[in-house]
């Protein structure tokens, strides 16, 4: 919690003949987080893969090509199978099915490469129909010149120009003149330049098959359905195939994926002809129970030894420690950047903080509901991964939100209790005047307390980024020392608090155009911290820093997004209500007044309107939120840039040891 | 407030607030191209791309930080 789990640096030795238990130990344990050697030395090189490392790869690639051909998809086995069992006899299994599989594949393929060309030739003969002549008239003369194609003159007479002795037949296919043209070799040149000028002519070319174009057609449409009928019966094959062999193939690319990865470890091992050193990361409380893993597996003859860290603090894996409630914020803290290891890892503080922003900016019991049911679905649906946490965030946030909604008293826009907007009186949902409670009178209308909320908002803010020095603070303490502390972060949070208390005297007298009170205590107090944190800024950072103040300011102004993100969202569903409403109570407040059509429009523009408003209010408060944290809140605290703790091993999913 | 008060008020909050978006807007679309073409490069820069990619948009709060005192608090 708030600190990323306590890591210890070890060193592992041992001789070669060790090497492949010690790998298995730590693959098993999933807890080393190796540090690749990466310096060689006269003594000692980078270490060599394991022997078994080619065969394993080749297998999987093999194996892969497989699944790719049948199209396997991973999440379609449940069943766990034993590893032990598995490589027995995988080798064998992986060659008869690829011959099994490659071969019918192959088939397949020049099956369709076929399909291919049969098509092609069936619309080439196609044109051909309308010619009362068979396919190999038009081909093999020694002084006779044929031309075919599309034509959409009389070409006779134009021929005629230029010799009588001719033949000519003209036909027609799919509603375009057809012909063909027999004539004398040497009047081709002239017939070609005819025939080139007219921009009408498009030229066929003669399929090379022989007969009559009919019959031949009807040959190929037998060939073609042969050639389908063979490709559907491969197909039901491979799909069987695939039936069969799809635990066996997810479970030996498992299977094969550790077994490679094992035997590839030592690449990143320092290793002398006849000993391996492993460098690495262990989390601290696991120690010892590493240790004696590793001395019941290995017999003693490896060594494993603690160093003291008195290293570069960038070379510490960070895995982030959090309870389960705020694991899910993990998510948002990764993708900002990996914290440093001496640093604060702030999802405790995103858990609180980053949903009550949402809420405070949806606050619709009925979008909260909505919200809530999206984030439970999708975690029913995805039980791991980016996604699982997200819909955990949306969860929470969905939650939040509706309890605000209640405090707004809003659902879908439309009061829930009774309410007096702008002097007028709407009756709400409930029909009943909202209860008071801790002194507040419910509902708390938004369009109607904007200032006391954007008050509110400031306030948060303030906090907010004063919590986010109060960490820097710390962090600034534990990396460097307390001068420097206060030099770079207490400057700051005086200035903040000093130009707050400043303001809040100053800003009511301004408004209400009476004099400054100058005498007052808090006034005096405020303004003497706020130089005072000026002065200590510009001493410790120089003058250049003061241009960062302006900063401050918008950083606290930011926060009244959260307001007018709330007031946007609000007003939108206002408006489809009022929309929806005069369509469908009209005229004079008589149910469908206007007919049904305008009625079952104002049921359209309700939904449509709560629909997008609905996205909107998913995806402005999400978005707007993570903004306060990473640019208000973060960038007063956090450096980031820690490498983030992969342990060696694998999680396995459908084999076991 | 008599009505034309309220329309100028009205129409005040809404400069305040278009001008600074557009303003906003503008200073933006440079630097959310810049962070998109450097997200592309390598995915850790999202955090610092969208530290970057916000900071014109303190202006479009100040806007609109100023039509809600407009609108509602004078």
């Amino acid at each position: 919690m708030l600190k990323p789990t306590r890591m210890t640096k070890v060193v592992i030795a041992g001789t070669k003949d060790q090497m492949e238990p010690a790998i298995s130990v730590f693959h098993r344990l999933n807890v080393l987080h190796i540090t690749d050697f990466s310096k060689e030395t006269e003594d000692f090189k980078i270490g060599r893969p394991l022997k078994t490392a080619s065969k394993f790869s080749e297998y999987l690639l093999s194996l892969r090509a497989i699944s790719n051909q049948l199209e396997l998809k991973e999440s379609e086995s449940g069943k766990i199978t034993k590893s032990i069992e598995l490589s027995s006899d995988i080798d064998e299994k992986i060659t008869k099915l690829q011959k099994e599989v490659s071969s019918r594949f192959d088939e397949l393929r020049n099956i369709e490469f076929k399909l291919k060309e049969k098509e092609d030739l069936m619309s080439s003969v196609k044109p051909f129909f309308g010619l009362p002549l068979s396919l190999d008239s038009y081909t093999g003369y020694e002084s006779v010149k044929v031309f075919m194609g599309y034509i959409d003159i009389d070409l006779e007479s134009k021929i005629n120009k230029i010799h009588s002795n001719f033949e000519l037949f003209m036909g027609e296919h799919e509603k375009r003149k057809i012909f063909a043209l027999f004539i004398p070799k040497e009047f081709e040149r002239e017939v070609q330049d005819l025939l080139q000028e007219e921009r009408t002519y498009v030229e066929l070319k003669v399929p090379p098959l022989k007969g009559n174009p009919p019959i031949i057609l009807d040959e190929l449409k037998k060939e073609i359905s042969n050639l389908k009928e063979n490709s559907s019966s491969l197909e039901t094959e491979l799909d069987k195939l695939k039936e069969e062999y799809s635990e066996f193939i997810i479970a030996a690319d498992e299977h094969l994926s550790i077994e490679t990865q094992k035997s590839e470890a030592p690449l990143r091992f320092a290793t002398s002809p006849n000993a391996f050193i492993i460098d690495g990361w262990v989390p601290s409380n696991k120690f010892d129970e590493i240790e004696m893993e590793l001395q019941k597996s290995t017999g003693g003859k490896v060594y494993l030894t603690k160093i003291a860290p008195e290293i570069d603090e960038k070379e510490i894996p960070i895995e982030l420690e959090n309870p389960v409630a705020a694991k899910p914020f993990e998510l948002l803290i990764n993708t900002f950047a990996t914290p440093k290891y001496k640093e604060i890892d702030p999802s405790l503080f995103l858990f609180v903080t980053y949903p009550l922003f949402y809420a405070l900016m949806l606050g619709d019991v009925g979008y909260g509901l909505i919200v809530t049911a999206i984030g439970f679905f999708i975690i029913r649906k995805f039980k791991t991964g980016g996604l699982n946490a997200l819909a955990l965030i949306l969860l929470i946030s969905g939650l939040l939100s509706t309890v605000f909604g209640v405090i707004y008293g809003e659902f879908f826009g439309f009061p829930i209790f009774n309410l007096e907007f702008k002097g007028e009186f709407e009756a709400g949902i409930l029909g009943i005047a909202g209860p008071a409670i801790a002194g507040i009178h419910l509902p708390v209308h938004r369009f109607e307390s904007v200032k006391p909320l954007l008050l509110l908002c400031f306030g948060i803010g303030i906090f907010h980024v004063i919590l986010g020095y109060i960490i820097g603070f710390r962090n600034q303490v534990i990396m460097h020392d307390l001068k420097h502390a206060i030099y770079t972060k207490g400057s700051w949070m005086m200035i903040l608090i000093g130009g707050v208390m400043a303001i809040a005297k100053i800003m009511p007298a301004l408004m209400s155009k009476s004099p400054m009170p100058t005498g007052d205590p808090i006034l005096i107090l405020g303004s003497g911290l706020f130089f005072i944190g000026v002065i200590i800024l510009i001493i410790g950072e120089g003058f250049i820093s003061l241009l960062e103040l302006p900063t401050l300011l918008s950083n606290i102004l930011s926060y009244s997004r959260i307001l007018a993100i709330g007031l946007s969202s609000a007003g939108i569903a206002l408006a489809v209500n009022k929309m929806a409403m005069n369509l469908m109570i009209k005229p004079d407040g008589v149910l469908m007044g206007g007919g049904i059509v305008l009625a079952l429009a104002g049921i359209v523009v309700l939904f449509i309107g709560h629909v997008i408003n609905l996205l909107l209010g998913i995806l402005g408060p999400g978005l707007h939120s993570l903004r306060l944290q990473y640019v208000e809140f973060f960038t007063k605290f956090y450096e980031g840039g820690g490498t983030k703790y992969l342990p060696f091993g694998h999680n396995r999913k459908y084999t076991e040891e | 407030m008599d009505p034309t008060q309220a329309g100028m008020v009205a129409i005040g909050a809404g400069i305040a607030v278009g001008l600074c978006g557009i303003g906003a807007g503008m200073g933006e679309q440079a630097i959310g191209a810049a962070a998109v073409g450097a997200m592309a490069e390598d995915e850790k820069f999202f955090g610092k791309g969208l530290l970057m990619t916000v900071i014109p948009e303190s202006i479009a709060i100040f806007g609109l930080v100023v039509a809600l005192i407009l609108l509602f608090v004078f």
